[in-house]
């Protein structure tokens, strides 16, 4: 059972951010692999985000996501009030353009391929 | 432990560091049709949960797409 004074907060946050992003560290100091990815992807769109390291509280956090969103790693991606993902599946969503269509941005002309990740090209789609 | 989990799928890991601990998996499922990718992530992540749990895994990175 999530503490329920942080679950409201936790609630709060992702009501009053549009695009806010869980992570281990900060934007400027990333603490892990995967949040840094994340963030990556967000500088490529040139979004503003909110960002909330998740070290200080992590397994209180992790149960209270749990609940919100049945989801348990972190980072996690909000965008709107909803969970899009950790960072495979933003990099995905950015690899695809439906990260940009879901923040509103146009997608860059060609997005780097992340780091790390071996480049995949895309399925072939006939209009 | 995930093809257990979800009879008829393709499962291919590999191991990112060689340390055997953090592990990249393409997971390719007769399960997922239909499932958002957050669904099929969590059905995976449910699958192995015990490995994270015990330790034996610190970090998975995913790929899922619907089989068939």
């Amino acid at each position: 059972m999530a503490d329920t004074e942080l679950k409201q907060k936790v609630e709060e946050l992702i009501a009053s951010n549009p695009v806010l992003l869980f992570m281990k560290g900060t934007p400027e100091m990333p603490r892990c692999g995967f949040s840094m990815r994340v963030v990556q992807v967000l500088d490529t769109l040139d979004v503003e985000y909110g960002a909330v390291d998740v070290l200080p509280a992590l397994q209180p956090l992790r149960e209270v996501t749990a609940e919100i969103s049945d989801w348990q790693t972190f980072p996690q991606l909000y965008v709107n009030g909803e969970l899009l993902g950790g960072a495979d599946i933003v990099e995905e969503m950015l690899d695809s353009g439906e990260l940009a269509e879901a923040l509103g941005v146009e997608q860059p002309e060609a997005a780097p391929a992340p780091a790390g990740a071996p480049a995949q090209s895309p399925p072939l789609q006939i209009e | 432990m995930i093809e257990a989990a979800l009879p008829g799928a393709a499962v291919e890991v590999s191991d990112e560091t060689g340390t055997g601990d953090h592990l990249s998996a393409m997971v390719s499922a007769p399960q997922f049709a239909g499932l958002s990718r957050l669904d099929q992530h969590r059905l995976v992540k449910a699958a192995v949960k015990e490995r994270f749990d015990d330790g034996t895994i610190h970090a998975l990175s995913l790929k899922t797409e619907a089989a068939g």
